[in-house]
C-alpha cells in the first residue's frame, strides 16, 4: 500500500448542529488521516460554524445512551493532532464572538481558505 | 499463558506493556519483537473493521503508528513502543480485522520488528505482576469499563 505519511488533507465541514448525521463523518475521517500520520484541517464555515459554540456540540448526540457525542468526538479529533480552524466572516452568520468558540479553535480569515485549499494535496468538502 | 484478569480485561504476564498506549510487546528468541493491541485496546475499540499496516521495512521512531486501526465507533493509531523496523505483518489482519477481537495477543498480533534500543526501550514498559497492577490503576482511574469479548474470542475462560 502506498505510504500517505506527510500528506495534507482540508476538510471543509459546512454543516452544523441541526443536522447530527451530518456532524460525526467529516471528523471521523479526519481522525482516520491523522492516524495514517497525515496533516489534517478541518475548516469549519457557513452552519459547521455554530457546533463550535461552547454548550453547543454536546447536546449533539448520534447513538442514544453512547457516551460519545460532538463535543467528544471534537476533543478526540484535536487528541489526535486535527487542527480546528473557523472562518472569521460565518462568526457573524450566527452572532458569535471569539469568546464563544469551544477552546483550542483558532479563527482564519477568507483568503486563508484560499491559500489553504492550494496548499494541501487534497481537499473534501462536506 | 499465565495471565489474570481485571474486570474481565485479560493481562498475559509475560508479555511487556506500553500501559498508557495499550499495546504488548513479546521478545522473540531471533532477537526480534512481536507488537499487538491489549484486550483492553480491542474491548473499547469494538468490533474492528479495517486493519492497515504499516509495510515491512518501514522504518519506526518509537511513538510512531504500526497501524491504523478502525471500527464502527473509533479510529486511531497502534503506536509503536519500540524504534526499530517493521520485519513482518499479520497478512491475516487484511481479510480478517476481528482476529484483534478474538485474540488479541496470539493471532491477532499486528506486526513483528527488529528493535534498535531494545533493552532500553523495555525498561520504560512493564511486565509480570508489574503490568497487572499498572493496569488495576489505569482502568480504575480512566474508569474503563468491563471487557467486551466477541463470539470466538479466546480469552482465556
Amino acid at each position: 500500500m502506498e505510504d500517505l505519511e506527510g500528506k495534507k488533507i482540508l476538510v471543509i465541514q459546512t454543516h452544523g448542529v441541526e443536522t447530527p448525521t451530518r456532524t460525526y463523518s467529516p471528523l471521523f475521517y479526519a481522525m482516520a488521516a491523522a492516524a495514517m500520520e497525515m496533516e489534517v484541517m478541518v475548516w469549519f464555515t457557513m452552519n459547521g460554524t455554530n457546533q463550535l459554540k461552547k454548550g453547543e456540540a454536546e447536546k449533539v448526540q448520534l447513538v442514544k445512551d453512547s457516551n460519545v457525542n460532538l463535543k467528544t468526538m471534537l476533543e478526540m479529533a484535536m487528541d489526535s493532532d486535527v487542527e480546528l480552524r473557523v472562518c472569521q466572516q460565518s462568526l457573524e452568520l450566527w452572532a458569535m464572538k471569539p469568546e464563544d468558540l469551544i477552546d483550542g479553535v483558532e479563527i482564519l480569515g477568507a483568503t486563508s481558505i484560499i491559500d489553504l485549499a492550494l496548499s494541501y494535496d487534497h481537499v473534501m468538502y462536506f | 499463558m499465565a495471565h489474570e484478569k481485571i474486570n474481565s480485561c485479560v493481562i498475559v504476564k509475560d508479555l511487556y506493556y506500553a500501559v498508557e498506549d495499550n499495546t504488548w510487546l513479546k521478545v522473540n528468541e531471533d532477537g526480534t519483537v512481536t507488537l499487538g493491541m491489549t484486550d483492553i485496546a480491542q474491548s473499547m475499540a469494538g468490533p474492528i473493521l479495517h486493519a492497515r499496516t504499516k509495510s515491512a521495512g518501514t522504518a519506526r521512531k518509537k511513538g510512531r503508528p504500526i497501524a491504523t486501526v478502525e471500527s464502527g465507533k473509533w479510529v486511531g493509531p497502534v503506536k509503536s513502543p519500540v524504534t526499530g523496523e517493521i520485519v513482518e505483518v499479520n497478512e491475516g489482519l487484511a481479510g480478517d480485522a476481528q482476529l484483534i477481537n478474538r485474540s488479541p495477543y496470539k493471532d491477532g498480533w499486528v506486526v513483528k520488528m527488529k528493535p534498535e534500543n531494545l533493552d532500553a526501550e523495555l525498561q520504560e514498559m512493564v511486565t509480570g505482576n508489574d503490568a497487572v497492577n499498572a493496569y488495576k490503576e489505569k482502568i480504575e482511574r480512566d474508569g474503563i469499563q468491563a471487557c467486551q469479548h466477541i463470539e470466538g474470542s479466546d480469552a482465556y475462560d
